[in-house]
């Protein structure tokens, strides 16, 4: 029952956040504007591109949907709604998260065509950045619920949330989801202006829906785990938990669509640069607060 | 309503749901490019046309104007690579050349954009879907099957059968383009799309990145395409028309060639395999029974099939690479003339390493290779487990694609596009011989772990970085998103970093003066419709020039209201180039907002673009402003300024030239150049940013709009040369007046100039980066035209 509930949870928000990619992309909010285009898509032919390493083009969107499906199991809704609240739900996100690499190497690599590969090996460089920006602060998050369980990291933020409680694990872990995500500014290995759609310019009709039906389910996963990890979950005065889930989960996706359309794409080299020289320093310093001001401070 | 690139099916039930759905969903690829949609006033999103990246997301292809013939080429395979249904969309009366007739032509207005879009929505409803769909086919597509011997590859036919010389059964490969003869020399034909094209274009012997269209009805996936996967043996079908199925050999009835068995069509368009093997197998005979080409052939003395153009050491067992001369010699003496890999295997020891003379007891350590010794034990120099050298070496046969190695090596040509998947090998020699694409070769010798990286890319091309990786040649345009229509790049990779560039314009000149001579008014109109970019200043480029020739002096108010419609078109150019670049560079924001209000102002008279003032000077404020901005352009694209440099990058560099300094008019309404140091792309920016505050003050001081009266020549003779500042720099155009007629006219402009730099300014620079610097050029391909 409460995967059912989930599923439908999911498929709502993964349609709202497609309306407000649509409306990031057109400049115009049009409700019916994700459906149209998801059965145009299915409408369309699809097509393998010459000589392709035909297991990794197939298999490439069918992982990344799958592996963002199976972040959304661990990611609470309400005390109950969850799919499967595993003793380490926290590192398990993880490591499925880690399969988005996969999948988009895999993806850029099948068709056997130049744009997708560069971008599916920048989509490599753009890991080495992020990944340990996405699990330092999680570390640190665990520290103070002291469990991965995430619905005992969500009732360890009652008292006080975590984006307050340890703000800069919240930043550090935005941008890197971000990263994660490939939205923009960090759009390296889809990016439409320099690599002509880079990992997704071979894909078409189904595949290429699948392809972005497994992005949209990995933005709502992404934004699941930052309002899990940081803002205090379903925890909200008046309405029912799952309702503030809701609204927590669409404002991080909106704001995750939303600020790369004002930034410049990263250059590479200097995200790299950035995410080591100062990002994980900055994450280190993170996680030895959090130890101190949880070892001092009894919240 | 008929839509020629219907996809097969019925309309009806949920197909018409489908149908409606992409009506309202209308994604289109813009050629030639979005920006010269703008500059012809068309708001393709207001419209309610999407745009894409890559024409397989497109459902629409949009061609807006006149599109000179190379391009006419490109946009054949664009719209070859387009999913069905799709449709073709022309505004204006444009030749689409190979083009299928348009689906909807509209005339080139806004006003045409959207009744063309009603009639697009109306086409996708009803005809989104026929039971009988065309094929489309072009020259720039067109490839065919030849048959060739394994062992003689001289024996080519046009049909199966056996070889006459040795009676093995002939291998389908495609026909490389330059067998085909008329319209396939062109290889502009990659270019637009660039994406499944990557893989071959390195190799320029073949044609089959051309043939998307044909590809996609191949391969058409399990979606009840028109493939019927049939009972593989008896059944024959066309290589250019799948849907053709025939119980025995025959003609196609479409297309009139001679049908192949399915099978083997299957197997060599989608496999791949047997494009390489061929090529392995005739290399043979060059290798083994051709003495003039051995000189240059270093071998291995275990692995013959190894073949280098220089000395080294085998990839395989890493010995020293030995002539293959000098190995044919030896075998020869030995007597074991027959026997290829034995007899070289024992004629190497007198001429090269002695202990590798018995295979069967030398132990050898799989990192390093150059450790041997007789009995098992542990290397010296990392302790691992010796093995012996025999093991090894099957182990490297063994391990997937070894043993393609050294045949793909020879690169030969026509069918070197076996690198597609099957055999490696090509990584090691990718440089040399053009890298063929994609193919994944070395990263599988990499993966055996029977060899040291070192050992793998040592023949690898280095690049400045040091790092030895696969080279391959990339398309970029002539329709990338994030570059101006019409410029093509041809990138060789080295990673992400660019090792070579090449870049073109279009490369059909067009003739100014194509009947020998025109009136004034011709002339210019002429002139203002090659440069759909800047069409206001090389029409007053022309007007000048002929009044020069003519000896007449143009009355204040009239160069005036010259400035100002010379000064509106700079703003509305720098607009559109911002739009291009921030799209360029993911900034999505800015790049709508600029292209409104390019929009806004490209027309406008004076009231309205005073009207318009505030909210250009909040968007250049917004520009200087944008995070990260500084981080991302500064550094990219340094150029010194030099004679070649024109205009605002010129300027950006720190050069004051500006022909307006010349003209006596605009000093007149307080006119000084502004100049930015820097010169990279923030300073472009910058500097194309400070233009348009400075036009807008021009306009406000000039203060008319009053429109020139059209100055009668005469019939007088003379020969005038004029210099207009235009959006992108100076351009000089020298003309001579026979008795009021154009008889003669030469004209230089700026892009033409910018562009001879592209290649040194793309040198070593990370992909990304390469792209901001030519995009921060701000090129006009059509100029190269001129």
């Amino acid at each position: 029952m409460s995967v059912a509930l989930i599923l439908l949870f999911l498929a709502v928000a993964v349609y709202l956040v497609a309306v407000l990619e649509s409306w990031a992309a057109g400049g115009r909010l049009r409700l019916e504007a994700p459906i149209m285009a998801a059965v145009a898509l299915l409408g369309r032919e699809s097509v393998l591109p010459r000589k392709p390493d035909r297991l990794f083009f197939e298999a490439g969107p069918i992982l990344l949907l799958v592996a963002a499906l199976l972040a959304v199991a661990v990611i609470p809704l309400a005390p109950g709604l969850i799919v499967t609240d595993l003793a380490t739900g926290a590192l398990f996100l993880n490591a499925v998260l880690a399969y988005v690499l996969v999948a988009l190497i895999m993806a850029g690599w099948g068709p056997n065509g130049a744009y997708g590969m560069i971008g599916g090996w920048r989509f490599l460089g753009q890991f080495i950045a992020y990944s340990m920006l996405i699990v330092m602060p999680i570390t640190a998050v665990a520290m103070r619920a002291e469990s991965l369980t995430t619905t005992e990291i969500v009732m360890s933020q009652t008292e006080l949330w975590n984006i307050a409680y340890q703000p800069l694990g919240f930043v550090l872990f935005m941008i890197a989801g971000m990263g994660l995500t490939f939205l923009p500014p960090f759009d390296l290995p889809n990016a439409a202006g320099d690599l002509a759609g880079g990992v997704e310019a071979e894909y078409s009709g189904a595949r290429l829906a699948v392809f972005r039906l497994g992005r949209m389910v990995l933005i709502v996963a992404v934004a699941g785990a930052t309002v899990t990890f940081y803002l205090g979950g379903w925890l909200g005065p008046v309405l029912p938990p799952w309702a503030w889930s809701a609204v927590k989960i669409l404002a991080v996706a909106a704001a995750m669509l939303l600020v790369g359309r004002y930034m410049p794409r990263v250059r590479e080299a200097q995200y790299l640069a950035l995410s080591w020289k100062l990002g994980v320093p900055l994450a280190l310093a993170n996680i030895f607060l959090v130890g101190v001001i949880a070892l001092v401070v009894p919240i | 309503m008929t839509m020629l690139g219907a996809r097969e099916g019925t309309l009806s039930g949920l197909r018409k749901l489908v149908a409606a759905a992409m009506a309202r969903d209308l994604r289109v690829f813009v050629l030639p490019g979005p920006e010269i949609a703008r500059a012809h006033r068309l708001d393709l999103s207001a419209a309610g046309l999407q745009m894409v990246a890559s024409p397989r997301h497109a459902s629409v292809l949009l061609v807006v104007g006149d599109m000179p013939p190379t391009l006419l080429t490109a946009a054949t395979v664009v719209y070859a690579q387009m999913m069905r249904p799709r449709a073709l969309f022309v505004l204006g009366d444009g030749k689409t050349g190979a083009l299928p007739p348009a689906d909807v032509r509209a005339p080139l207005s806004p006003e045409g954009l959207v009744a063309g879009v009603v009639q697009l929505r109306d086409a996708f409803a009803k005809g989104a879907f026929r039971t009988a769909t065309s094929d489309f086919d072009a020259p720039a597509l067109g490839t065919r099957i030849e048959y060739v011997c394994p062992m003689h590859p001289e024996v080519v036919r046009d049909e199966p059968g056996d070889c006459p010389k040795c009676g093995m059964t002939l291998m389908p490969r495609e026909a490389s383009s330059q067998r085909h003869g008329a319209g396939h020399g062109d290889h502009v034909g990659h270019e637009g799309h660039g994406t499944q094209d990557g893989q071959t274009a390195g190799d320029d012997h073949d044609g089959h990145g051309q043939h998307g269209d044909h590809g996609s009805h191949h391969e058409h996936d399990d979606d009840g395409g028109a493939a019927t996967p049939g009972a593989a043996a008896e059944d024959y079908t066309c290589s250019m028309h799948p849907e053709v199925s025939r119980p025995g050999p025959g003609k196609c009835p479409k297309c009139g060639m001679t049908l192949v068995p399915r099978s083997e069509l299957a197997e060599g368009a989608e496999h791949g395999g047997h494009g390489g093997h061929a090529g392995k197998h005739t290399a043979h005979p060059a290798d083994r029974h051709d003495a003039s080409t051995a000189a240059e052939d270093y071998t291995c003395s275990m692995h013959p099939e190894v073949s280098r153009p220089e000395p080294g050491k085998c990839p395989k067992c890493g010995m020293t690479l030995v002539p293959r001369s000098e190995l044919a010699e030896g075998a020869e003496h030995g007597g074991h003339g027959q026997h290829g890999g034995h007899a070289g295997k024992h004629a190497a020891h007198p001429a090269d390493r002695h202990d590798a003379s018995a295979a069967a007891e030398d132990y050898t350590c799989s990192m390093h290779p150059e450790v041997s010794q007789p009995g098992p034990g542990k290397c010296p120099k990392c302790g691992m487990t010796l093995v012996p050298r025999s093991e090894l070496a099957e182990g490297a046969e063994h391990g997937g694609h070894g043993q393609h190695g050294g045949h793909a090596a020879h690169g030969h040509g026509a069918q070197g596009n076996g690198g597609g998947q099957g055999s490696s090998g090509h990584g090691a020699h990718g440089g040399d011989h053009g890298g063929s694409g994609t193919d994944h070769g070395s990263m599988d010798h990499a993966g055996m772990g029977f060899m040291s990286m070192v050992e793998v890319t040592k023949d690898l091309p280095r690049s400045g970085d040091g790092l030895p990786m696969e080279w391959i040649d990339a398309p970029f345009g002539p329709f990338f998103p994030g570059l101006p229509g019409g410029l093509s790049l041809n990138l060789t990779l080295d990673g992400d970093t660019i090792a070579r560039a090449e870049a073109a314009a279009m490369s059909d000149p067009a003739d100014l003066l194509p009947s020998g001579s025109m009136t004034p008014d011709a002339f210019a109109a002429r002139l203002s419709g090659l440069v759909p970019l800047a069409p206001m200043s090389y029409a007053l480029l022309a007007r000048r020039a002929i009044e020069a020739a003519a000896g007449i002096e143009m009355p204040d108010g009239a160069a005036r209201s010259r400035i100002v419609a010379l000064e509106r078109e700079r703003i509305a150019s720098h607009l559109n180039w911002l739009a291009l670049f921030a799209h360029q560079n993911g900034l999505e924001d800015l790049a709508v907002r600029a292209a409104s209000l390019q929009l806004a102002v490209a027309w406008a008279d004076v009231a309205a673009i005073e009207e318009r003032g505030p909210a250009l000077r909040a968007l250049c404020d917004r520009v200087r402003r944008v995070p990260l901005l500084r981080a991302r352009l500064s550094g990219v694209g340094r150029l010194a300024d030099a004679d070649d440099l024109r205009g605002p990058v010129s300027r950006a560099s720190g050069g004051t030239a500006d022909g307006r300094s010349d003209d006596p008019a605009s000093v007149a309404l307080g006119f000084a150049p502004v100049s930015t140091g820097g010169g990279d792309a923030l300073a472009r920016l910058r500097q194309r940013i400070d233009e348009i505050g400075q036009s807008l003050a021009l306009i406000a001081a000039a203060g008319s709009t009053a429109a020139p009266a059209p100055v009668e020549t005469g019939a007088v003779s003379g020969q005038g040369t004029a210099i207009v500042e235009t959006p992108r720099g100076a351009a000089t155009l020298q003309v001579t007046l026979e008795v009021g007629k154009v008889t003669a006219a030469k004209i230089s402009t700026p892009s033409v100039r910018h562009l001879a730099l592209v290649p040194a300014l793309c040198d070593q620079q990370e992909l990304g980066d390469a792209m901001v610097a030519i995009g921060s050029l701000d090129l006009c391909p059509w100029e190269a035209r001129l």
